[in-house]
C-alpha cells in the first residue's frame, strides 16, 4: 500500500511541479516582455514593482512562514541601497561587488538586532524591530558628511541604457525568488511555519526555537539588503527616507494584501500595491485613503489575500 | 531493572505555596508508571519539572545518568524526554502529515537545514508513525480539522517522532468520550508493550490507570502519599482517605 501511495504521490507531483516551473518561466518571460515592449517610463513603474517584489517576498518569510510581524525591514532594505552608493562614491566598487556584498551585509545587520528582538514576543518584537531602523534613520540623517543626509546619495551607473537595468533587476529578483522558494520548501522552511503554528510545541519537540527564528530573521534580512541594492539600480540613489518606519510597512502590506500564506502572494501584492499607488496617484490625492479600504477589506473579508481570492492553487497554509 | 528517570526531593514552590514538595520519583524502564491524585495535588507541575518547563526550587533530577534540573526544555527533550500534554498541542494549520515530519526533522537535528531537501525516508517514516496510532488514512488533513480523539493521537504520533526513551503523557483522555477513551487507552498499552517504550501518565480515569499500569504513584497536596503495584495502591488505607467517596478507587 507504501509502495502504491508513493507512485500516485510521484505521479500527482510531477506534473504539478512541471506545471509550476512552467508558470514561473512564462510569468518571467511576460515581465521580460512588458520591459522590453512598455515606454521606458512605463517599464520603469514594472521595474519598481519586480525589485520591491524581493522585498515583500523576504518579508513575507517571516510574516507568512515564521508568524513574526516586523516593522524594521527598511534597515536591511536600506543597508543595501546605501551600500552600493557610498560603495561607488567613497571607495569606487563596482556595482558587482555591492550586490554581492548586499546579503551578507544585510544578515550581519540582522544578527544583533535579532539576538535582542527575537527574545520578546509579538508587539514587542514588532515595535524593537521598529525601534532599530528608526535608530538607522537617525544616524542617516545626521551623518550628514558620510551620507550624504536628506540630500540623498546619488550614483551614476553603467546601465545606462534602462531595458539593461530592467533586466537586471528582473534576473535577481528571479533568483532571489527560486532561493526563497527552495529555503520556504526545505526542511527549515517547515520547522519555521510549525513554530508559527505552536512554538512551545516545537521547543518540546528539541529544536531551539531562538536560534531557527534569529536564522529565519537574517536571511529575510540578507534578501532585503538585494532589494534595496535593486531599489537603486532604478533610482540612482538612496536617501534617508529609506529607513522611515513606512518603508518597514510597505511590504508588509503588500504581503497582508497579496496573500501571505501563499509563496507568490507578496508578489502579488508588490504589484497591486505599485502599479496601483502610480496610476492611482495621477487619478487621487487620496491614495492612500482606497489602500486603507483595500487593506481593511482585506483584513476583514479574506485574511490570505488575493492569493487566496484567485485560489491559483490550493495551498497549506 | 534500570531506572530512566529518577526524582529526589523534588520541589517548586510558588511564593510560600508548596505546589510540588519533595517528591521522589524513580520510573523503571519499559514500564508504565502513572501518577495519580485529587485536582490540585501538583500532577501537572511535577510534569512541567521533569520535562524543564519549570525549575525545580529543590532537590535533583536525574534522566538516563545526566542531571536535568535547570536544563532547558529543549536540551532536556534531545535526551529523550518527550511530552504528550494535558492540552492537545499540535500545528493547527500544517496537514498531520507535515507535523509528523517537522517532529522527525528535529530528532534528525535537521531543523536549520535550509538547502539540502527532505531525506526519501522521511515521508515514509511519517506515514508509518501515522498509521502506528491509527491516523493513516487523515495524513492530508489539516490538523485543526480532525477530531478530537485524531488530534490527540496525533499529539502521541508527535512524541514518538522523536523516539523518546521516556514518553510523558498529562492527562491523555481528559475531555474524551468512552469511545476515545478507550482507543487512547489501548494505545498507550500497544507502545509500551509492543515498542518497549517507557511511559509515564498522570491521568483521572481510574479504569485506566488500573487497567494498564505496572506502577503507581499517589500525589496529595504535592507529596507522595503512596507508591506500588496497582494493587497496593488501591488497598492504601491512606489513598482511600484521599479518594474518600471516589468509588472507583473504592471499588
Amino acid at each position: 500500500m507504501e509502495l502504491a501511495d508513493r507512485i500516485t504521490a510521484r505521479a500527482a507531483g510531477r506534473p504539478r511541479a512541471l506545471a509550476g516551473a512552467l508558470g514561473v518561466l512564462g510569468l518571467v518571460g511576460g515581465i521580460a516582455a512588458l520591459g522590453l515592449l512598455l515606454p521606458v517610463s512605463e517599464a520603469l513603474i514594472v521595474e519598481d514593482a519586480v525589485g520591491v517584489s524581493v522585498f515583500a517576498l523576504a518579508t513575507n518569510l517571516l510574516l507568512g512562514y515564521g508568524g513574526l510581524v516586523s516593522f524594521g525591514q527598511a534597515a536591511f532594505y536600506a543597508s543595501g541601497a546605501y551600500l552600493v552608493t557610498l560603495g561607488w562614491r567613497r571607495w569606487d566598487w563596482s556595482f558587482w561587488l555591492a550586490l554581492a556584498l548586499a546579503p551578507f551585509l544585510g544578515a550581519a545587520l540582522a544578527l544583533p538586532i535579532g539576538l535582542i528582538a527575537l527574545r520578546t514576543r509579538k508587539l514587542y518584537f514588532a515595535l524593537l524591530t521598529l525601534a532599530f531602523s528608526q535608530l538607522f534613520f537617525v544616524l542617516a540623517e545626521k551623518q550628514f558628511t558620510f551620507t550624504g543626509g536628506d540630500d540623498g546619495s546619488f550614483v551614476k551607473f553603467w546601465a545606462t541604457e534602462p531595458r539593461h537595468g530592467f533586466l537586471l533587476v528582473l534576473a535577481v529578483a528571479a533568483v532571489s525568488a527560486l532561493a526563497l522558494w527552495w529555503i520556504v520548501s526545505s526542511p527549515f522552511g517547515l520547522v519555521l511555519r510549525a513554530t508559527r503554528e505552536n512554538r512551545e510545541r516545537m521547543e518540546a519537540l528539541g529544536v531551539n526555537v531562538f536560534a531557527h527564528q534569529l536564522a529565519a530573521f537574517m536571511i529575510s534580512g540578507a534578501f532585503c539588503s538585494v532589494a534595496g541594492v535593486l531599489f537603486v539600480v532604478y533610482s540612482q540613489t538612496s536617501y534617508p527616507t529609506l529607513l522611515q518606519w513606512t518603508t518597514s510597512g510597505e511590504p508588509v502590506i503588500m504581503a497582508v494584501v497579496g496573500g501571505m500564506f501563499a509563496f507568490l502572494g507578496p508578489v502579488i501584492g508588490a504589484f497591486v500595491y505599485t502599479l496601483g499607488h502610480h496610476y492611482l496617484i495621477q487619478h487621487t490625492t487620496h491614495w492612500q485613503l482606497i489602500l486603507g479600504a483595500v487593506l481593511l477589506a482585506i483584513v476583514l473579508l479574506r485574511p490570505d489575500g488575493l492569493a487566496g481570492l484567485l485560489q491559483l492553487r490550493r495551498r497549506k497554509a | 531493572m534500570t531506572v530512566v528517570l529518577d526524582a529526589q526531593g523534588l520541589g517548586k514552590r510558588f511564593g510560600s505555596f508548596h505546589a510540588v514538595d519533595g517528591v521522589d520519583l524513580a520510573v523503571e524502564e519499559g514500564a508504565i508508571h502513572s501518577v495519580i491524585g485529587p485536582n490540585g495535588a501538583g500532577k501537572t507541575t511535577l510534569f512541567r519539572l521533569l520535562t524543564g518547563v519549570l525549575t525545580p526550587t529543590s532537590g535533583t533530577l536525574v534522566f538516563r545518568g545526566e542531571r536535568t534540573e535547570g536544563k532547558r526544555p529543549h536540551a532536556i527533550a534531545r535526551r529523550g524526554l518527550v511530552q504528550s500534554f494535558q492540552m492537545t498541542s499540535i500545528f493547527p494549520r500544517l496537514t498531520a502529515l507535515e507535523s509528523v515530519e517537522a517532529a522527525i526533522v528535529a530528532r534528525e537535528r535537521r531543523a536549520l537545514d535550509c538547502v539540502t531537501r527532505f531525506h526519501r525516508s522521511t515521508a515514509g517514516e511519517a506515514r508509518e508513525l501515522l498509521d502506528s496510532v491509527g491516523l493513516g488514512e487523515v495524513g492530508q488533513l489539516r490538523a485543526d480539522t480532525l477530531s478530537h480523539g485524531d488530534q490527540r493521537a496525533l499529539d502521541i504520533a508527535l512524541a514518538l517522532a522523536t523516539r523518546p526513551s521516556l514518553l510523558l503523557l498529562d492527562e491523555p483522555t481528559a475531555g474524551m468520550s468512552p469511545t476515545e477513551t478507550h482507543r487512547i487507552r489501548g494505545l498507550v498499552s500497544e507502545l509500551a508493550r509492543g515498542r518497549g517504550l517507557t511511559v509515564l501518565f498522570s491521568e483521572h480515569d481510574m479504569d485506566v490507570v488500573f487497567g494498564i499500569s505496572d506502577r503507581v504513584t499517589v500525589l496529595h497536596e504535592g507529596r507522595v502519599i503512596a507508591e506500588g503495584s496497582v494493587a497496593d495502591v488501591q488497598a492504601d488505607p491512606q489513598v482511600m482517605a484521599v479518594y474518600l467517596g471516589s468509588a472507583e478507587v473504592a471499588a
